[in-house]
């Protein structure tokens, strides 16, 4: 009964995330490798630490661009309104699934909408910092010295929010996953998690 | 087992003639293909060390009173007590601290990120393109460690440099500034800058009150910028993964999915 899914996600978006999540978890695996000599045995896994550091700037170049797609797709839905401000605010209760007195969210929550401009802010900033880091020596200390703090921050920024994001589109939303791998999710969990979003499907 | 002493050496600035024996024979010992690097219009054999290049005189000129003079210092690592360097780098094994104090670098592990020239606050680390790894002064580990000097101490004329240990050339840069004030310099004084716990290599300049006149940092410290990275910023780093994982897993031991309605699931 194709009336029991409801398209969520276009094959161009499904591949897209599923590139920039490999590109992701290459460039955030690589870069741990460097971040702590606790963490060199990844280097090891990717091929020892040379190839580790010619093609980490690399990861970062398809996860920039698979970004950048993402950012022209989706820029205008990601737009946080008074009723988003209002849903962050109550976001512990949505941790804690009550959900009662939060406004209802269109495709994407505000959460959602929140790690869209964490991602899109975090990107830009690697890649500034990491061009810098590509190539060290025809750089100015001062850029450097700036990289070497701007590029972790932001890395810490995007991976601690990627944890997040991956709880969330596994274990913590069961349906979401699906959305996301084959594309479709039930009318059931949309009117339950997107109801806004849902009522616009209906009047389609 | 007793300890190796610390081996260090003295540039003596008031002595140096500028005769770049050091250069010639560090080139020769390190096997080193040379290839200009640009020309300062001056006397410098080229404007800065290079990946191939360790051991270079800065010809700094200087006049005062209608009269020029040179202000000749060697440059090339200076074998930090505490290398910034060593603190920057990622690669176990890349950068070692000898036991005799010399500051090494070993290109089999080095994976030429370069974070070891950021980390340096003597401007020293050069990465050499082709083979992207980074070289710098070894102060000859190669020949100390058989029990050889330098090969630009064996080289120079004047004495100007001198090579022993750490203890002993330290006693004995102090008593040539003493002597040096006591013939009216009264600047004179050694480089030895705490900023970076002490350097294994030792200046003795005319102008100890303004080493910048001398191409040397007045005051090198491992920039706070390498400092935030490696300590607080990667504790919160770590906090932050750590957390994260855990505070996840917890999440959902405690509270479990976002259920809906659907039987058909």
């Amino acid at each position: 009964m194709t009336e029991r899914r409801i398209e969520r996600f276009s094959f161009i978006e499904r591949m897209m995330h599923w590139l920039a999540a490999l590109s992701f978890l290459y460039a955030a695996l690589t870069g741990l490798a460097l971040w702590s000599h606790r963490l060199y045995w990844l280097a090891a896994v990717f091929g020892g630490g040379e190839t580790v550091r010619g093609w980490h700037p690399w990861g970062g170049i398809v996860f920039t661009l698979t970004i950048g797609y993402m950012f022209q797709n989706w820029a205008r839905q990601m737009k946080l309104d008074r009723e988003d401000l209002q849903w962050l605010r109550r976001a512990h209760r949505y941790a804690i699934h009550d959900d009662k007195d939060l406004p209802e969210a269109n495709k994407f929550n505000a959460g959602q909408k929140l790690l869209f401009w964490v991602q899109s802010v975090a990107t830009i900033l690697l890649l500034f910092s990491g061009t810098v880091l590509w190539w060290p020596h025809s750089m100015s200390q001062d850029f450097r010295l700036l990289a070497i703090l701007i590029h972790p921050i932001s890395a810490i920024l995007s991976i601690g929010a990627i944890i997040v994001h991956i709880y969330m589109g596994t274990a913590a939303v069961p349906g979401a996953f699906r959305g996301m791998i084959q594309g479709w999710v039930r009318p059931e969990w949309a009117s339950s998690h997107h109801p806004k979003w849902f009522r616009e499907i209906l009047k389609r | 087992m007793s300890e190796k002493p610390v081996l260090a050496k003295i540039i003596d600035t008031t002595t140096c003639i500028g005769c770049k024996a050091c250069e010639v024979a560090c080139q020769e010992w390190n096997d080193q293909e040379f290839t200009i690097s640009g020309l300062g219009g001056d006397y410098q054999t080229q404007p800065d060390v290079t990946h191939n290049f360790w051991n270079l005189i800065k010809f700094n000129e200087e006049s005062d009173d209608d009269q020029m003079s040179w202000l000749m210092a060697k440059y090339q690592c200076m074998h930090c007590a505490d290398p910034g360097c060593l603190k920057a780098c990622p690669a176990p094994g890349a950068i070692v601290v000898l036991d005799n104090g010399i500051v090494d670098f070993n290109q089999d592990n080095c994976i030429g990120c370069g974070y070891c020239i950021t980390g340096c606050p003597f401007d020293i680390p050069r990465l050499n393109p082709q083979t992207n790894k980074v070289y710098k002064c070894t102060l000859c580990s190669d020949r100390t460690e058989v029990g050889l000097q330098p090969a630009c101490i064996k080289a120079c004329p004047t004495s100007c440099l001198t090579f022993g240990t750490r203890s002993e050339l330290l006693q004995k840069a102090e008593d040539r500034s003493q002597e040096l004030q006591d013939d009216g310099i009264k600047t004179a004084g050694v480089y030895n800058p705490i900023g970076v716990g002490g350097t294994n290599v030792l200046y003795v300049l005319a102008h100890a009150d303004r080493p910048e006149a001398y191409g040397l940092p007045k005051d090198p410290k491992i920039p706070w910028a390498v400092w935030f990275w490696k300590s607080p910023l990667k504790w919160f780093g770590n906090l932050i993964l750590i957390g994260g994982i855990l505070g996840t897993f917890v999440h959902y031991l405690r509270y479990g999915p976002k259920n809906y309605q659907d039987e058909n699931d």
